[in-house]
């Protein structure tokens, strides 16, 4: 037994692996130093820079001194940093390459603090984002003024403008038709010629029969020529009759055009009383817009994180497929306490946040929640808050299956809202007391939350010296107490935002008195260049349309001549016929019984 | 390397127990079949140490059974999915698995589990064969070696000095 028994040996390998564990001690907490802030770097695309990292043996873990986390976007701000975190790590899922931190504490966590110097990465920034926000930024002021009678005139698209146009296009159209049916009618001079060539026909004796049918024919072109003329009469009555229809309408249209403009610009631009809800996106649409951005910003940056459930389940396919060299895959088995690849099972984090301290209490912190089968759930509690009595939010990041759901409830009681900026006229809440309940819930990309906030005790300054700005003040003097609910639905990255709250009703209420006399005068002054507009188009087509009823009329005249004229000439030329005729008859009677009478007396 | 294969040479050469050498080969298979930084590794390591087996074999061994491990490396981890994934060995590994040693030892990796799986199929054949060999090396091959005219040749060069150095 002796001979197979080296003790030396034992002493031997207790040596190097003494001196292995040695070194680790040393060289972990540097190693682990350069690799959060390489890797962090990366991940934030700003500086991340660690003071120090210690190992600790008792408990074992790792102890962080000053992080700060670079913002990419603003340099010389810090995302967030703190003072100290303390990471409890357990030992034997560590010997396997897994990082499991059994509780975490982060002390003095602090958001967008200063820095001394940039934390920008050396490489070219895109300037795209850039213009974006330009652009975005040159939106906004729109929405804090509300626009004058030029302005509305000049940005709305007018249907005053558009019937004018119409009415304008109509009217040029239908001149051309009257005028080409115009023409083929008879002028003056040639009814009188008709009647000159008439006279000439019907008096003075028929010589002959030849100048009988010579007379029948000339005749019979006339009344051809009658007949195409009264056609030719007809058609332009008829050309008229539609003109007159058709630019009756239009300039009907026309009329109404102004009032249907300003019921329009009234609507859209919330000049009457229905239009307040427009007022309260206004007034809280850039502070909720600010908030949703950031909650947005932490999310889609934690997101990929916890995402695993989708990435998860294809990695564990490609894996299947082409096993890694030299490491193979882990199998994971139902179990009380499973491993994933990194855990932090408990993490306190205490922030210093609006006049106390944000205390965040984290469970089961992992990108791998399938395999631990628990979501990560997140509390965040206020304590000693300066303008809030009590806050609670509370999430839970559900990706155990695809698509994963996560939901953030929140409840905020006894807010004392101070000095928030209405943004319109120079108004502000100089002080409300507000109740605030907010559920969110996401799946997969699509974002469906809610929130409801009562104001209570609310008084409101304003310093605006304008008109619009006292009347505000005044209508929102009479106001104590509202609610505001507002909604997101749809894409994450892009929701639609709604805003609801009965300061609408309310606010209407006191605007209907306060803004009756203003509103008035902008609608009069609307009304009056609208109506202006119409004259415009108006005022030069309605001679015309009285010019055509004024032919409609002559033509009528002619027509009835060139009946008249036709039918009356007619008859006198049969008359004279058959009197003619009576008396050929008559006279050949006379002379047959003369004749007669002459045979009979030479008999006798 | 060279220092190497001279140790060997001279092992072989010794009154080393051909038993000695040839377990000390047996027990390279199971850190070269294995990803090296396995746990089970570290036993496999202090045994080599412990037991007095030739550690210039057990060296060479790790050094040659590594670089056949990772040509094998695709066999081995399809080997340890086809085990961990049997349906009849479920319970034993879920009950494994609640045991921090085991989780440790990494037995639900696919190619831990596959390749000390091939390495104890083959950690006895392994002993048998090179024990063997070495016998027969010794009995038959050894005299014969010296005499031939490349060995004549390399006792001139650096190899031979290294292993004189060593043998002395």
């Amino acid at each position: 037994m002796k001979q197979w028994i080296r003790w030396s040996g034992l002493a031997g390998f207790m040596a190097v692996f003494g001196l292995i564990v040695a070194f680790f001690m040393l060289a972990a907490g540097p190693l682990i130093k350069s690799s959060i802030e390489y890797f962090g770097s990366e991940l934030a695309g700003a500086k991340v820079s660690l003071e120090e990292v210690n190992l600790q043996f008792s408990p074992f873990g790792i102890e962080m001194q000053q992080l700060q986390v670079a913002d990419a976007e603003q340099p010389m701000e810090n995302l967030l940093q703190f003072d100290t975190a303390v990471a409890e790590l357990e030992l034997a899922p560590l010997l396997l390459g897994k990082s499991i931190v059994r509780e975490l504490s982060v002390d003095n966590l602090q958001f967008n603090t200063p820095r001394t110097e940039s934390g920008a990465l050396e490489k070219v920034v895109e300037e795209e984002p850039e213009q974006e926000k330009t652009e975005t930024a040159a939106e906004e002021p729109s929405l804090a003024q509300l626009p004058s009678v030029d302005d509305i005139l000049a940005r709305e698209s007018l249907i005053t403008e558009q019937a004018g146009r119409e009415a304008q296009q109509a009217f040029a159209e239908r001149k051309q038709q009257i005028e080409q049916a115009a023409a083929a009618v008879p002028d003056a001079d040639a009814l009188a010629r008709y009647q000159r060539e008439l006279k000439a026909l019907t008096s003075g004796d028929i010589k002959s029969l030849d100048d009988f049918n010579q007379r029948k024919k000339k005749f019979e072109q006339l009344k051809k020529q009658f007949t195409q003329d009264k056609k030719a009469v007809a058609a332009a009555k008829q050309a008229i009759a539609e003109a007159r229809t058709d630019l009756s309408d239009k300039l009907s249209a026309l009329k109404a055009a102004p009032g249907q403009d300003l019921a329009s610009i009234q609507d859209k631009y919330q000049l009457n009383a229905s239009g307040a809800t427009n007022v309260t996106a206004l007034l809280f649409g850039d502070e909720a817009g600010q908030w949703a951005e950031k909650t947005l910003y932490w999310y889609e940056k934690i997101k990929p994180y916890l995402a695993s459930d989708e990435s998860d389940g294809n990695e564990s396919e490609a894996e299947e497929s082409q096993p890694q060299r030299g490491s193979g895959r882990f199998i994971h088995f139902p179990s009380d306490d499973p491993w994933p690849e990194f855990l932090i099972r408990k993490a306190h984090l205490s922030a210093p946040m609006l006049g106390g301290q944000m205390l965040i209490e984290a469970t089961d912190i992992t990108h791998q929640q399938a395999v631990l089968g628990r979501p990560t759930l997140v509390v965040v509690q206020g304590n000693a808050l300066t303008d809030i009595q009590d806050l609670t939010l509370e999430a839970t990041l559900d990706h155990r299956q695809a698509p994963g759901k996560d939901s953030v409830t929140l409840d905020m009681k006894d807010w004392n809202l101070k000095g928030v900026n209405l943004g319109v006229a120079g108004a502000e809440i100089e002080s409300a007391l507000v109740q605030v309940q907010g559920l969110a819930l996401v799946s997969g990309d699509q974002l469906q939350a809610k929130a409801d906030a009562q104001l209570g005790q609310t008084q409101f300054a304003g310093s605006g010296k304008t008109q619009f700005a006292k009347e505000m003040l005044r209508a929102l003097a009479s106001i104590d107490r509202f609610d505001i609910n507002a909604g997101a639905k749809g894409d994450i990255t892009s929701p639609e935002v709604t805003f609801g709250s009965d300061l609408d009703r309310k606010l209407n209420k006191a605007f209907k008195q306060r803004l009756k006399q203003k509103q008035g005068e902008l609608e009069d002054k609307l009304q009056a260049r609208l109506d202006d507009k119409m004259q415009s188009y108006l005022g030069d087509y309605a001679d015309d349309l009285k010019a055509l009823n004024q032919l409609d009329g002559s033509l009528d005249e002619k027509t009835q001549q060139l009946t008249d004229m036709a039918e009356k000439q007619l008859d006198d030329y049969q008359a004279q016929q058959k009197a003619k005729a009576d008396k050929e008859l008559k006279k050949k009677e006379k002379e047959l019984e003369n004749k007669l009478n002459d045979k009979l007396k030479s008999f006798f | 390397m060279l220092t190497l294969l001279a140790k060997l040479f001279k092992a072989l050469n010794s009154e080393s127990s051909p038993g000695q050498i040839a377990l000390a080969f047996s027990l390279a298979v199971i850190i070269g079949l294995t990803p090296f930084t396995s746990l089970h590794n570290i036993l496999v390591l202090l045994l080599a140490f412990i037991i007095r087996v030739n550690l210039s074999a057990f060296f060479l061994g790790v050094a040659v059974f590594s670089g056949i491990g990772y040509l094998i490396d695709p066999l081995s981890a399809s080997l340890g999915e086809t085990i961990l994934n049997n349906a009849s060995l479920y319970d034993s590994w879920t009950q494994l698995y609640q045991n921090d040693f085991w989780r440790m030892m990494a037995f639900n990796n696919t190619l831990v589990m596959g390749g000390f799986t091939l390495a104890l199929i083959a950690f006895i054949p392994v002993f048998i064969v090179s024990r063997m060999l070495i016998v027969m090396y010794r009995d038959k091959l050894l005299a014969w070696v010296n005499k031939l005219k490349i060995v004549q040749a390399l006792k001139a060069g650096k190899f031979y000095n290294i292993y004189q150095s060593l043998a002395n």
